[in-house]
């Protein structure tokens, strides 16, 4: 049981690293958007159940349940409000420049 | 490799992964990327009190810290997304 909790929690690390070079990497506040929608909610999902398999089945593994849940709720929902915002206050999706294919 | 020390690793690559996101805050071209950082932050200390208590062996008590933030960062985020919806962001932040 262990074992496993130490790969969840590897693993969720990778996503949110991976997720982290993209908001530094990406051109754009649309694609750093995105990096942080995916990569970041299955990140903090998969630590959180690592931690919460790691813990047993106790009231306390419980509450960490009911905190994945909310994550996995509450941060797509941030996300889709922050892309709806920046598309009302006029921000327009970068693309890339015609006739190359690397920024 | 004991679960301590894993979770000690953990526990202090979260803080520098929590620094990264730290540098889009500060040096971020719009207010809409400083806020995206700020949702990165906060989703990254919500793992990291939990990771703190499952190091100290205080998780009863971390968890329902971390619950608390949580709804506390996502309202904040929601607000400040309305907020910056209506206004356009402050003058010469916007691309």
């Amino acid at each position: 049981m262990n074992v496993v909790a130490a790969v969840m929690l590897v693993l969720g690390f990778g996503f949110v690293l991976s997720g982290v070079i993209g908001i530094l990497r990406l051109p754009d506040f649309y694609c750093r958007l995105h990096a942080m929608g995916t990569c970041d909610t299955l990140g903090v999902a998969l630590m959180i159940g690592g931690l919460a398999l790691s813990e047993g089945l106790t009231l306390t593994s419980l509450k960490m349940l009911l905190v994945l849940v909310f994550v996995s709720l509450a941060n797509p929902t941030a996300t889709h409000a922050l892309g709806r915002a920046a598309v009302r206050a006029g921000f327009t999706p970068w693309t890339a420049p015609r006739g190359e294919d690397e920024p | 490799m004991t679960m301590s020390l894993l979770l000690a690793s953990v526990a202090v690559a979260l803080a520098l992964v929590m620094l990264l996101s730290l540098y889009r805050v500060v040096s971020g071209p719009s207010i809409f990327d400083r806020l995206t950082g700020l949702g990165l932050i906060g989703s990254k200390m919500i793992v990291l009190l939990l990771v703190l208590g499952a190091w100290s062996e205080r998780v009863d008590l971390y968890v329902d810290i971390a619950l608390s933030y949580g709804l506390i960062s996502f309202v904040g985020t929601l607000v400040m997304a309305k907020y910056f919806e209506a206004t356009g962001g402050p003058a010469g932040g916007s691309r």
